[in-house]
Parts: C-alpha cells; sequence; structure tokens
C-alpha cells in the first residue's frame, strides 16, 4: 500500500513539474474561432478567417499595408503590381501581374491561376467550382462580372456597371495554385495540403484542433518575409480558456481576453495591444414602424447611452464611444451635426419637444433582439443591460431576446419580417472596411432585401446620390470626401443607436516582439519573433 | 447462456433503430438549420439555396433518413457541415481522447470507490465508515462541471501547476497526462461516490447474512471472509461499473466543456453550436450504440457470474 | 431488481399499508444525519420560496461599477456578480428555478413512470413488451446526452428543460415501477388475495402500490441531486434557462469567465447546487434505510 502512495506521490510531481516545452521563433497564438478557418481559399470564419489563415496563406492581387499603426491601412500592390481602369472603358479594369512569384508548391504564378481563381467562385459549371468558398465570399464580389486573360501577365476584368469600388472587392479575393488542385481535384483534399503565395505555408492541420505555418523562405518580398519560423494557431473560443493558455505559458498571443483580466494581466507583465479599426457596435433599428420611424426618438436614444461608462466601468477601455457608423479621426467621419454625447436632459427634451412627457405619453416599447456571445459582439448581455437602462432613464422602454448567435445572424438575414414581426432593433456590430460594407449595403435604398441588407430600410435620396457619385469617383482622396459626406447624412438621420468602437485587445506574452497594431481587422505577422 | 447473449444482441438491433429515428429527429426538429451557421450573414438567398441542395437539405425529412441510415449501416456517418471532414474520423478523433479520458478517470473511480465501499463495510458503524460514507455522499453530490472549475482555480490559476485547458499535442506523453489530470479528477468524482455506496451496500448485505456472521464469529480468516464477500458482491458491482462507464463516456460533456477537452463531448457542444447536423447524429448514434453494447455486455457478465440473475 | 423486506412485525396482511408507513416514520425519527439534512432542504425550499420577500436586492438590479465586489463587502454580504447584481439576492432567486428545474421532471417522472411501470408489470404480455422495449430505446443514451440532445433540438427555455430532463427520468422509474410490480405480483400472499376473490383494483391498492411506491420513491428521491445537477448543467451549457435570470447553473456558467479575477464569487452557486443535491442525497438515504429497501 505505501509502495503504492509512493509511486502516486512521485508520479503527480513529475507531471506537475515538468512543463510544455516551445520551439524557439514559434508564434503560438489563441482564436477566438471554434475551429479552424477553412483553408481551401475564400476562408470562413469571417475576417478571423482572413486574418490568420486567408491573408497569411494566400494573397490577393491587391494587398492592405498593415504596417503602421498611425493610420488607416492603404491599398498597396499585392501579386498585381499595378491596376488602372481602361481609357477606353471605364468597365474594364487592367491588371498587371507580378513576375517571379512561385506558389508553395513550387508551380507558377501568373494570368490563368487568377482565372482559375475566378472561376472557382464564379462559374458554378467550372470543375474547380468550390461551393463551399464561392458561398463564403461571392456576395463580397459584385463588381467582378468576368476576367480576360490579355497575356500571361496581364488580367482584364470586366464590371457590369462602372464603379470605382473594384479594388476594394479585389482585395478580398485570393489567388489558389491550379496545379496543387489538379494534383487533388478536390476542395478538401487541397484545403488538408493549401497552396497558395503567401509569406506562410500549411505544414500540419488537425481538424478542429491546430493549424500548423511555416515561414515561406521564398516569399516575393523580402521586406515581409517571415522573422518568426513558425505561427501555431489554436481555436479556443472560451474567453477564460484562453486566458488560462496565455497565463500558463501555453501560447503566447490570445484574441479577445476578457476585458476584467486586463489589469491582472498587465501587472504580471504581459502586453496589452489595441488599436482601433473599422469595427462598430449598436443597434440597427427598424425605420417603418413605431418607435423607430420618429427620428426624435431616434435622436434622443442616441443622446441617451453613457458610452464612456461601457468603456470604462465594463469592458476596461477596451473600447471607444461610438457617435456614427466610423470614429473620429478616420476619412469617412466628416462633420456630422449631431455629436450624441452623453446627455441625457438633452435627449428628454428631445422627447417632450415630440409630445413624449416621460409619463403618460412614452414611446412604443422597442423589442431589440441580442446575442449571448458572438464574434465581435464584445459582451453583448452586459452592454445591452445598460443601453436598456440608459433608455430606460430618459423613458423609452426596451425589452432585450437574447438568442444564440447563429440564430441572430440567420435572423437578420430575414429583416424585420416573419420571425422576426415584432421586433424593431437588431444588435450586431458591423465592419466598414470599404465602402459597400460600411455604408452601401446600409445606406442606398438599392440595397434593400433581397439584394443586399438594407433591412432597416433605409431611404434617403440625398444618401443615395452622395453613395452612387462615390462609386463614380476614381480618385481615392475626393471618394473619401463624399464618403463623409453619406457619414454626415446618416449620422444625422440616426437610423441606428450608436453605442461604441471595439479596440480589437489583443494580450502577449513579453516575448513577442515586433507587432504592430494595424488600424484594421488583419494583421500582419511577418514582422513578429518570439524571444527565447 | 449462448442463447440469452444472442437474444439480446438481437434486441439491441431494433432498440438501435429506435434509438437512430429519435437521434435523427432530435437533431432536425433543432431550431435553426446548419447553413446560417457557416455562410456570412451577407450571403445570397441565391447562395442558401445552392448549398442546402448541395448538402442534400432540401429532400423531405423521411428520405434523409433513410437515405442517411442507409449510409450508416455501411459505415458511412456522412460528413460534416463545418469541415466537409468525414464525420467518422471526426467521431474516431474525439472518441479516442473521450475513451482515455472515461478509461483513466474510471480506474480512479472503481479503484477508489470499491476500495471506499468495502473499506466502509467492514468498519461498519465505527470511525472509518463515517468518513468513507461522508466521501462517497460528496461524491455523489457535487456537480461534476463546478468541481472540473474548483479545481481550475486552485490548480491552474493559483497554483499555476496544471494546465487548465485542451489535450495540447505539442507536449508529447507528459504534456497530454498533465492535460489530463484535471478533467480525470472531476469526471470521477460521481462514479466514486455512487461506487463506493453501492460496493458498500452490497457487501454489508453480505456480511449481515447470518451464516456469514455466524463464520465470522466463529473465527473465520478475515482474507476468506473478505473474498468470500468480494464474489457474492460482485455481480451488483459490476453493474453499476458498467453503468458508471458509460455515464462517464456519454456524461463527459460538461467536464470536456470546462477543460475544452477535445472529446465527443466537446465536439457534441461545438456541433449544437454549428447546428452541424451530421456530427451531432453520428456523434450521438456511436454513443448510443456504444452504451447498448455497453448495458448488453454487463448484463452479459452479471449472468456468467451469477446465473441466476436473469433479466428479461 | 430489488427484494423488497417487508418489516418483521408486518406480515399480515391486513391493516399493512397504515402501520408500515408510521414504522418508517418512527425510524426517520431516529435517523440524526437524515433529521439534519431534511431540515437544511427545508431553509433551501424555505428561502427559495421567500426569495421575493427576503432578499435584499433585485436580482436583475446591478451597477456596473461594483462589479465583482468579493465575499464581505459592507452591502453585499456574499459579494457581486459581473453585472454588479448581488448574489445573495440571485442565489435565492435563482434557487427557485434550480429546485423548480430539477423537481418538477422528477415529480413528473414519478407520476408518469409509476402508472406505465406498474401497467406493464401487472398486464404482462404485449402490453408489457411494449412499453419497455421503447423505454430501453431511451435508455440507450446516457441521461446527460439524451438531456442535451432533447435540449438542443428544443431549444432553451424552463419549459422546454422540464420537458427534456422529464423525458430523460421517466424511463428509469418505469424500469423501477415494472421490475417492483413484477417481483410483487409473484409473492405469495398476492396470490392468495387474487385466489379470496379479491378485485385488481383491491389488489393494486392495498398491497402492490404500498411495496412499490416504496422503491419507486427511494429510487425517484435519488434522482432529485441528478436532476438538480442536470437541470443546472443544461444551463451551464446554454440549452437551459436564459438569461438574464439567475438560476445556479447559469449563474456558474457567466461567473466562469470571472475566475482569475475573484476565485470565490464563481464558485458560490456551484456550492448551493452542491449543498442542495447533498441535502437531497441524505434524505434518500434515510428514506431507503427506514424503508429498509436494498439496492
Amino acid at each position: 500500500m505505501t509502495r503504492f502512495i509512493g509511486f502516486l506521490v512521485v508520479a503527480v510531481l513529475s507531471l506537475a513539474l515538468a512543463s510544455g516545452a516551445s520551439a524557439e521563433g514559434t508564434l503560438r497564438i489563441g482564436m477566438t474561432a471554434a475551429d479552424i478557418p477553412y483553408t481551401g481559399g475564400q476562408t470562413d470564419n469571417g475576417f478571423e478567417g482572413f486574418r490568420f489563415v486567408g491573408y497569411q496563406i494566400y494573397e490577393p492581387l491587391i494587398n492592405w499595408d498593415l504596417s503602421r499603426s498611425d493610420k488607416l491601412p492603404s491599398l498597396v500592390p499585392g501579386l498585381a503590381e499595378s491596376w488602372e481602369v481602361s481609357k477606353s472603358d471605364p468597365k474594364k479594369w487592367i491588371f498587371k501581374l507580378r513576375k517571379n512569384v512561385k506558389f508553395h508548391d513550387g508551380s507558377a504564378f501568373n494570368a490563368d491561376s487568377v482565372l482559375f481563381t475566378f472561376d472557382s467562385i464564379k462559374n458554378k459549371q467550372a470543375a474547380q467550382f468550390d461551393q463551399y468558398g464561392s458561398a463564403q465570399i461571392s456576395w463580397r464580389l459584385s463588381a467582378l462580372k468576368a476576367m480576360k486573360k490579355l497575356d500571361d501577365y496581364t488580367i482584364e476584368l470586366e464590371t457590369p456597371t462602372v464603379t470605382s469600388f473594384v479594388p476594394y472587392q479585389i482585395v478580398y479575393m485570393v489567388i489558389v495554385s491550379p496545379a496543387q488542385w489538379d494534383k487533388v481535384k478536390d476542395w478538401r483534399k487541397f484545403a488538408e495540403q493549401p497552396s497558395g503565395t503567401g509569406p506562410f505555408r500549411v505544414t500540419r492541420f488537425v481538424p478542429r484542433e491546430r493549424l500548423e505555418l511555416e515561414a515561406n523562405k521564398g516569399y516575393w518580398d523580402p521586406k515581409r518575409t517571415p522573422k518568426v519560423d513558425k505561427v501555431v494557431l489554436l481555436p479556443m473560443p472560451e474567453p477564460t480558456t484562453r486566458l488560462a493558455a496565455l497565463r500558463s505559458g501555453q501560447v503566447d498571443w490570445i484574441e479577445v481576453p476578457p476585458p476584467d483580466s486586463i489589469a491582472q494581466l498587465k501587472g504580471g507583465g504581459f502586453q496589452i495591444v489595441t488599436n482601433k479599426y473599422p469595427h462598430n457596435w449598436g443597434h440597427i433599428l427598424r425605420l417603418d414602424k413605431e418607435p423607430w420611424n420618429n427620428k426624435a426618438v431616434r435622436k434622443a436614444a442616441n443622446y441617451a447611452i453613457d458610452r464612456v461608462g461601457i468603456c470604462k466601468n465594463l469592458l476596461n477601455d477596451t473600447c471607444v464611444p461610438g457617435t456614427g457608423v466610423a470614429y473620429k479621426g478616420h476619412p469617412w467621419f466628416g462633420n456630422p451635426k449631431e455629436t450624441y454625447d452623453y446627455n441625457p436632459a438633452k435627449a428628454k427634451e428631445i422627447l417632450k419637444a415630440a409630445g413624449f412627457d416621460g409619463v403618460s405619453k412614452r414611446p412604443a416599447r422597442a423589442v431589440a433582439l441580442i446575442s449571448t456571445s458572438g464574434s465581435g459582439q464584445m459582451l453583448p448581455l452586459a452592454m445591452n443591460e445598460l443601453v436598456q437602462k440608459n433608455l430606460k432613464d430618459v423613458g423609452i422602454d426596451v425589452d432585450l431576446q437574447p438568442i444564440e448567435w447563429n440564430s441572430l445572424t440567420q435572423r437578420f438575414r430575414i429583416g424585420f419580417t416573419g420571425e422576426n414581426a415584432g421586433v424593431n432593433a437588431l444588435n450586431i456590430s458591423f465592419n466598414f472596411l470599404e465602402p459597400f460594407s460600411g455604408f452601401g449595403r446600409f445606406f442606398h435604398s438599392k440595397s434593400v432585401p433581397p439584394t443586399s441588407v438594407n433591412i432597416m430600410p433605409f431611404v434617403n435620396p440625398e444618401s443615395d446620390k452622395l453613395l452612387d457619385e462615390a462609386e463614380k469617383t476614381f480618385d481615392l482622396a475626393k471618394q473619401d470626401a463624399i464618403l463623409a459626406k453619406v457619414h454626415e447624412v446618416v449620422v444625422d438621420e440616426a437610423p441606428w443607436i450608436f453605442v461604441v468602437h471595439d479596440l480589437n485587445p489583443r494580450a502577449m506574452s513579453p516575448k513577442v516582439k515586433g507587432f504592430v497594431p494595424p488600424q484594421s481587422w488583419f494583421v500582419d505577422l511577418t514582422q513578429v519573433s518570439v524571444a527565447k | 447462456m449462448w442463447g440469452y447473449v444472442g437474444r439480446r444482441l438481437l434486441l439491441a438491433i431494433p432498440t438501435l433503430l429506435g434509438a437512430s429515428i429519435i437521434v435523427f429527429a432530435m437533431v432536425h426538429l433543432a431550431p435553426g438549420d446548419p447553413i446560417s451557421a457557416i455562410l456570412p450573414v451577407d450571403a445570397s438567398k441565391e447562395q442558401i439555396e445552392d448549398t442546402k441542395r448541395a448538402y442534400g437539405f432540401d429532400k423531405p425529412l423521411p428520405v434523409q433518413y433513410l437515405k442517411w441510415l442507409g449510409r450508416v449501416v455501411q459505415g458511412d456517418l456522412g460528413k460534416s457541415i463545418a469541415t466537409r471532414r468525414a464525420v467518422i474520423l471526426d467521431v474516431r478523433d474525439s472518441l479516442a481522447n473521450s475513451l482515455v479520458l472515461a478509461v483513466s478517470s474510471s480506474l480512479l473511480a472503481f479503484g477508489a470507490g470499491i476500495a471506499l465501499g468495502l473499506l466502509a463495510a467492514f468498519h461498519q458503524s465505527r470511525a472509518l465508515d463515517k468518513l468513507a460514507s461522508a466521501i462517497a455522499v460528496i461524491g455523489v453530490s457535487v456537480p461534476h462541471y463546478w468541481a472540473g472549475i474548483i479545481l481550475i482555480i486552485i490548480f491552474s490559476v493559483q497554483l499555476n501547476w496544471l494546465p487548465a485547458m485542451g489535450a495540447s499535442s505539442d507536449g508529447g506523453l507528459v504534456g497530454y497526462l498533465r492535460h489530463m489530470a484535471l478533467p480525470t479528477i472531476a469526471l470521477a468524482l460521481i462514479p466514486l461516490g455512487v461506487i463506493a455506496r453501492v460496493t458498500r451496500s452490497a457487501a454489508l448485505d453480505i456480511l449481515n447474512q447470518e451464516f456469514v456472521l455466524a463464520l465470522r464469529a466463529k473465527g473465520l480468516a478475515r482474507a476468506r471472509v473478505f473474498k468470500h464477500v468480494v464474489k457474492n458482491a460482485a455481480p451488483q458491482i459490476i453493474t453499476v461499473l458498467g453503468l458508471q462507464f458509460g455515464f462517464q463516456l456519454g456524461g463527459s460533456v460538461l467536464v470536456e466543456a470546462v477543460f475544452s477537452w477535445p472529446g465527443t463531448g466537446y465536439l457534441l457542444n461545438l456541433a449544437i453550436f454549428q447546428r452541424d447536423m451530421p456530427v451531432l447524429q453520428g456523434v450521438i448514434l456511436v454513443l448510443a450504440t456504444f452504451f447498448v453494447l455497453l448495458n448488453l455486455l454487463v448484463d452479459v457478465l452479471q449472468t456468467y457470474i451469477d446465473p441466476r440473475i436473469a433479466r428479461h | 431488481m430489488s427484494v423488497i423486506a417487508l418489516p418483521q412485525e408486518l406480515s399480515t396482511v391486513a391493516g399493512a399499508p397504515m402501520s408500515y408507513w408510521r414504522t418508517v416514520a418512527w425510524r426517520l425519527s431516529r435517523d440524526r444525519a437524515t433529521l439534519v439534512a431534511g431540515a437544511l432542504l427545508l431553509v433551501i425550499a424555505l428561502s427559495a420560496m421567500l426569495a421575493p420577500w427576503i432578499a435584499p436586492y433585485d436580482p436583475s438590479a446591478g451597477s456596473i461599477r461594483l462589479r465583482l465586489a468579493p465575499v464581505g463587502t459592507p452591502s453585499h454580504v456574499l459579494g457581486t456578480d459581473e453585472q454588479g447584481r448581488d448574489m445573495l439576492s440571485r442565489l435565492l432567486w435563482g434557487g427557485r428555478m434550480t429546485l423548480v428545474a430539477g423537481l418538477t421532471p422528477v415529480v413528473v417522472a414519478f407520476l408518469v413512470g409509476t402508472v406505465l411501470g406498474v401497467m406493464a408489470g401487472y398486464a404482462g404480455g404485449l402490453v408489457n413488451t411494449l412499453v419497455m422495449r421503447t423505454m430501453d430505446i431511451f435508455y440507450a443514451f446516457p441521461a446527460v446526452l439524451l438531456a442535451i440532445a432533447i435540449s438542443g433540438a428544443l431549444g432553451p427555455g424552463l419549459p422546454n428543460t422540464l420537458i427534456s430532463l422529464s423525458i430523460v427520468f421517466i424511463p428509469r422509474v418505469v424500469r423501477v415501477a415494472e421490475s417492483a410490480t413484477v417481483q410483487v405480483k409473484g409473492l405469495e400472499y398476492v396470490a392468495a388475495a387474487k385466489a379470496s376473490g379479491a378485485s385488481v383494483w383491491q389488489i393494486l391498492r392495498h398491497h402492490l402500490l404500498a411495496n412499490i411506491l416504496g422503491p419507486v420513491l427511494v429510487f425517484a428521491s435519488t434522482q432529485v441531486s441528478l436532476s438538480i445537477i442536470l437541470a443546472a448543467g443544461l444551463s451551464f451549457l446554454g440549452l437551459g434557462v436564459t438569461p438574464p435570470s439567475a438560476e445556479w447553473g447559469l449563474m456558474l456558467n457567466t461567473l466562469r469567465q470571472s475566475i482569475y479575477v475573484n476565485a470565490v464569487v464563481p464558485a458560490l452557486p456551484g456550492l448551493a447546487i452542491f449543498v442542495t443535491s447533498m441535502a437531497f442525497n441524505l434524505v434518500s438515504d434515510g428514506l431507503r434505510d427506514a424503508m429498509e429497501i436494498r439496492a
């Protein structure tokens, strides 16, 4: 008996004292995704998929410049060295492709690769059509009607209408290796042995568990050949799990640490990295029925929210107040008349002027669909309860209906009909990465379902006119200025309750060096190194 | 006896068939469809319909059921919607992890449980009995997912001795064992309690039989009494062991959720969240089959040890 | 499955039920551990029932400035949760949900299961086969799995949780009831009663029920603790009660995210589940000992 106990003690001690080793120059990342994003090219899991898989293994013709923190990423040459609108036909764009680029499998990149990829997304009859990948991305590529090869390194793109938004769409289409696909002839197999041109290549893929990448030493841009040798991506949807993993040294970098733990992490020597990026969190409102069909009620709601309180007390400064679709400092912010600072007195005044005295006459009850968790949703329950309280304090009653994240996205698609007939607000976070995602899909009258997701519906001739003009303006600075005007219109119309902008918090071990947090949903991992 | 085994095996078939219908019905009755879970919010209606068709979700339910059943019988559990991998592969990998957890926590629970139970029985009504019984009651009453959280708080957060989650394929065997330690303990608690109590009860039944009391009074060697007790209590204890192993295999969901242990429970949780119907159906059916066969094994073992006990 | 030993002093048929229960009550009164556990249960049940009156705060009112206050904070004796809501109030109110979610399925299973089981046991033949084989199908699933699968199908919410857990427990009760009925049916004194011309209903009422209810009741009481743990477990997984309701399992889940900030407060709901569950187990133990039911 004593021998047995002795053995147990030794076993327990040796387990406790042994520690998990980490190879040198290996960056281990805990993602919020519940599973490994699709590695077959056009990735899933939204922007986290692009962040860690899509843009690391693959590249589009045009890249985001993610090297700076102090300004928005600009569009720079990727697999295309240059691009321009054809002078003879504004519906045609010419892309000059980069030479001497090889895919991870050794085959050469050229115009055929681009056409192959295009067909895999857009051409249902093509042998290489990827049903899954296409469903993920093709809605972003509405301006890409057809592609033609002019020569081995020149592509001509045809658009359905004249649109200056083409580069903003090209940036989403990453190029896959036709040679590799021909070897396996199946996207699932391709996903297990992917081949792109990106700075990292896949070495090991354990479904649902980990994805291992190694530096692509033959990458075409010597400035962006990765400093780190290996990257390991681990899905960790639970915040506490991520936190535990970081603290115990199982990973070096986690996405979205629980806001409560930030003080502790800082105290423990961990780096907390944040930056503004094109994210907004708010309520999208139903504009054709009470209570939100009354602009006064919408404005009052926006003046009632204590955004600073939410960011400081609940989220430990991992967000900033949001008073519009874009944030102050963003080229699209413009100069809106309404400032939407925290002013409950003003809110009550506005309501009173509209005939709601807050006692006998109150606006109709608002019913908001919220989620219990979800990508980009931050802390939906806690935040919404605060919003609810703020609104109640000025005389607007809100019922919250929490449902699961997947259900919420599904019901968002339906719009304010059918199952959502009794609902008049939806809390979903959005991005405003490019003009369509930020404005086009919501604030143009042609974007009502089924074309896109203007479910409110927001119909404003001024907004329509400005958005159409923006789409015809090829000078990016002028385009930004027009979009800023759109923003002013939107902010003053208040079709949403604007609440906060997330700051993309990440926590890293002190050993991680060289990371520059861009003002983007994406990251550049090539300059990162992990000290010993 | 082989006739009995044969009959039971035959009976298992309609049971499993019924189980498969229930599994299929439950999964398909669940609100929310799997396509929404994997497609971006902005995907067009056409895309959604196309994807649905690609997975065969546009056909009427009974047709889908029969197709699924047909493939199941051939060993094909379909393809996961989220990973497009064969479900059987996902199930195999996660089942391996769950089995490891179930086996190790069973060893812990059985060993400690039987030891405690016998200890209590042989020292009936004395201090040792009260202590052992108290431990058993605690074991049975503790919510194992809470116990898991407490273990994490003590051993991971405060002491930083053991990792809090996952199974870590990069730490080698030692790493795997370290990750396994806390979930094993958490999962073992309830079975430990149940087994201890049943063992105690069964052993007491025998010890308190008149002829045993007489023999002990006459001075029969402790070892022989012990052997007699164990042999006669075995059927009852084995039944419980079998059931508890089933509980640990099927009921590990909560512990796996707390520890992010990549077993069938974790897979199930993920599949529920992703509405990955093929995976849900596959996992539950496989677990149910395991359970049915396990019950069968236990019943047969029982009958073998004590032919007087024959269930219907 | 179980052999029922009638207390020695009750070998006569007539008058058996009344003094049997009296003896049980007498035995219980001597069992200190059970009495203490029973008292504890009473306290828990009462505090849950009286929650609206004795809770110091509104369980859904919270101030984020006071989040995760530790135990012993002057205005919040048991601390506050991640939204700043008073833990004591939420535990009291949560008790109602948890107890309802834990007890109701067992009560339902007890009623439905006893009827089904006695019917199957007494009728025998085809009826028995039909009922028992159907129960077997549900028995093929481990309890947790079945609960999760059904809840996953029905969706979250208290009513769905009650349905799902009832479905989990009914087959078990049916098995025990049927087994007990079959055994008692074969006992000599029942045959004697039949021979002396007693009707089915009379036999059932006086003889079978008294000797069946015992083991079934004991069995059901052992399932309460499991039901409470399962109900809380379902909420823990997001399949049971929905936020912002107070329910111990749900509280355990939402507080789990905060264990690194304040380790004690998140442990409280689990402690509540544990104590309640243990009290139920001790009481059911006592009941079993008093009724001298083995297995």
